[in-house]
């Protein structure tokens, strides 16, 4: 009897340990190339950055240690401070242009024919395309003379040709509607899940009561699809600061700097001025800048689910 | 519980040493590739169609003396050049403009080049020599190419119009005045422009264009004092006026004497002069090759660009041949240079269907214009030899190029500003820019 006993347990307590071993192992071999790619492509390119913002970078003279200066002279730099403020209204109007927008075209394309969806496919092209190539489209779109398809149009309702990208007072919103349409579908197929996930019930007890169109908008679909905002609104948060290929394809940050963007500054400190310390520095403050901004919108969010 | 958790952590510490080793295992092949003695890895900043030149002359390279290359034409050649030296491993050969050598040297990245360790450097006159070296005195390029802005005018639109071309500031406007306005073209509408100018402040192009007529107006960026240091010298009474010309008559005055755009172009984007509709553009011989077959050779001519006040000096740059730091094939660094220089090898540079890479040869028993079999290309050499000013070579002058162009283009935008309260703001700025170098005098 007790011979029987013993041999059981101890022939199940060995099992269980070589099972929970295999099964630990299994999902990090599965991560591993991901993991590895970024190792490698981003979080060891990023340690560098950060350690690199502390030195006066010559390769081959030996970096020269500066602690702050580095951080010191870009803040205090007035370029810089003009990119920033061109980075916010940019970012802002940006972000909010494509939610709008995109909120627009979500209702205006949900449904379930096949001509919808043939267009829906079409309206979300631009999100594929590569905003290089965008920037290129837009830059002959809008040529300053009558020639230019904009101006065209323009010139058909009796208005001059308009320097949309050598005028410094239009260059910064010509940009902005670049990115306006560049990234309004995207947020349209993101709120167009969260309209897909609208209890139809509440329409038409809505209907049912008698509301009016803007009614219904505001009590009814804008509550049901805050969680598809709330993505739309994190993800602005992180991209916003970050904008570079459009404005350095569509106008380099002209005309007299209109248009520099944090990133494009951090770019020319880099490689037209040689300067690394001082771009990686930049760099460095974009990073903790955009971590604060996607914290800050998250702790709103959950608040707001909380309530 | 205690058992699964000790088990994960196991797992994913041997999953981190898998990464490090597989990391490893990627550094260590690349270091294989790149030791062989008898390759160079040479870069050359280049688009698809001069690419095509080197490639015939490093193939002739190969043929003389078995010395491989690898070839890498690189467009995005600084941010590269970055990426490299962080990891201290740099081209053995770069080819790229002589105003970055005192950028490069700064930052370590050449190696000091004795001249009389190149089989040919006599064949190299003691102007070009001059031009290679840095700030402690030494020598950091072989002088490869050179060449001088030229005015391409349309010679048909003159024949048009009965008019000659311009020798003066004053000619040229009037003759760019001509070209908007009197419909040089045919065809009815007024779609044409007097004038190319890559007025972007991005990578430094106004300065870059516009230095020509600082030249002219016997205007300086920054002046050497020689004894090593520097003085800005953008608020002098001749800078002040001739910027002040050039806001008021180039950008801010009758906006058909440019191309639409002028203020955001750059010269990939300044393509009126190619597609017919501009009259004038003053740019360097490179673009002879390619305005041959755009705009055919009959319809434009070059020539010397029109003098201001001070005279017809025109920006000379040209471009250098840099050994990289530390790459230990020093020998066959010399002979590809001997090889660049030699008159063979700038005679394969110089010819062909491609873009020519060398323009004006640094060798002086060539001439630009026999070798090729074409007059318009002593307009070109006689531009250099005469009448050109190179930027200064050994500081870094990129911040110096970058600060004048963020200024020129804002003086050229906002056209209300007071012009000499603006350069009195830029000579500021670059006194900071050489006082960061050590070279404030």
């Amino acid at each position: 009897m007790t011979a029987t006993v013993t041999t059981p347990a101890a022939r199940g307590a060995f099992k269980a340990r070589k099972v929970f071993n295999k099964k630990a192992l299994v999902p990090w071999l599965f991560l591993a190339p991901g993991l590895l790619l970024a190792l490698v492509f981003k979080f060891w390119p990023m340690a560098k950055g950060v350690w690199l913002s502390f030195f006066d970078v010559r390769p081959f003279l030996g970096d020269r240690w500066t602690g702050l200066d580095n951080y010191t002279r870009v803040l205090t730099d007035h370029r810089f401070q003009d990119a920033i403020g061109h980075t916010l209204v940019l970012g802002i109007g940006q972000s909010l242009g494509a939610i709008f927008l995109g909120f627009v075209l979500a209702l205006l394309l949900e449904g379930q024919a096949r001509s919808l969806k043939i267009v829906r496919t079409a309206v979300f092209l631009p999100a594929v395309t590569a905003t290089a190539v965008v920037g290129e489209l837009w830059r002959l779109m809008y040529y300053p003379t009558s020639d230019g398809l904009i101006n065209s149009g323009l010139n058909f309702f009796g208005i001059g040709p308009v320097q949309f990208l050598d005028n410094p007072d239009l260059a910064l919103w010509s940009t902005m509607a670049m990115g306006i349409w560049i990234w309004a579908p995207y947020n349209m197929v993101i709120i167009m899940a969260g309209l897909a996930g609208v209890d139809r019930s509440l329409y038409e007890a809505a209907a049912m009561d008698g509301v009016s169109l803007w009614q219904r908008l505001r009590y009814v679909t804008l509550p049901a699809i805050r969680p598809a905002l709330g993505i739309v609104l994190t993800l602005a948060a992180i991209r916003g600061l970050r904008v570079f290929t459009e404005v350095y394809v569509l106008t380099g940050g002209g005309p007299a700097g209109s248009t520099e963007v944090w990133m494009t500054r951090a770019y020319t400190l880099g490689f037209t001025r040689n300067d690394i310390g001082g771009a990686s520095a930049a760099s460095v403050v974009l990073l903790c800048v955009t971590l604060l901004l996607t914290v800050t919108v998250n702790y709103f969010r959950k608040r707001g689910d909380v309530r | 519980m205690g058992d699964r958790r000790r088990s994960r952590r196991l797992a994913a510490v041997l999953a981190v040493t898998g990464l490090a080793f597989a990391t490893a295992a990627c550094g260590a092949g690349s270091d294989s590739a790149g030791g062989d003695p008898n390759t160079l890895e040479v870069w050359t900043r280049s688009n698809p169609d001069a690419a095509a030149t080197y490639e015939r002359v490093f193939a002739a390279f190969t043929k003389k003396t078995g010395i491989k290359i690898d070839y890498q034409p690189v467009i995005n050649f600084d941010q590269q050049l970055q990426s490299r030296a962080s990891t201290k491993d740099l081209p053995d050969v770069m080819i790229n403009d002589t105003a970055l050598m005192g950028s490069y040297q700064s930052q370590g990245l050449l190696k000091a080049i004795a001249p009389d360790s190149i089989v040919g450097h006599d064949q190299i006159t003691a102007k070009s020599w001059s031009s290679t070296v840095g700030i402690d005195g030494k020598h950091y390029g072989v002088p490869y190419s050179r060449q001088a802005q030229t005015l391409m005018i349309r010679k048909d639109w003159l024949r048009k119009l009965g008019l000659e071309a311009p020798t003066t500031w004053q000619e040229m406007l009037s003759v760019a005045k001509a070209f908007a306005t009197r419909d040089p073209d045919g065809d009815g509408k007024a779609d044409t422009y007097g004038m190319v100018v890559p007025g972007s402040a991005q990578n430094g192009y106004a300065a870059w264009w516009g230095s020509s007529f600082l030249w002219q107006g016997g205007a300086k960026i920054v002046e050497p004092d020689g004894r090593g240091t520097y003085r800005p010298a953008m608020d002098s009474a001749a800078a002040v006026h001739t910027v002040t010309w050039m806001k008021d008559n180039l950008f801010c005055g009758d906006n058909a004497v440019t191309q639409p755009g002028a203020l955001t172009a750059i010269t990939s984007t300044a393509t009126n002069f190619q597609d017919g509709n501009a009259g004038m553009y003053m740019t360097g011989p490179y673009n002879i090759t390619t305005f041959d077959q755009t705009l055919g050779k009959d319809k434009y001519e070059v020539v010397p660009a029109p003098a201001g006040p001070a005279g017809g000096d025109v920006l000379a740059d040209g471009e250098n041949v840099y050994f990289g730091a530390k790459t230990g094939k020093t020998k066959q660094e010399q002979a590809l240079a001997a090889f660049l220089i030699s008159p063979e090898g700038q005679k394969i540079a110089m010819t062909g269907e491609n873009q020519p890479v060398v323009r004006i040869p640094v060798n002086s028993t060539l001439d630009a214009a026999t070798v090729r079999d074409d007059a318009r290309w002593s307009v070109v050499q006689k531009a250099y030899e005469d009448a050109s000013q190179q930027f200064p070579n050994a500081p870094d002058f990129a911040p110096i190029k970058q600060d004048t162009a963020d200024s020129l283009n804002a003086i050229f935008t906002y056209c209300g500003g007071d012009v000499g309260s603006q350069l009195k703001e830029l000579n500021e700025t670059l006194a900071g820019d050489l006082k960061d170098q050590d070279l404030l005098k």
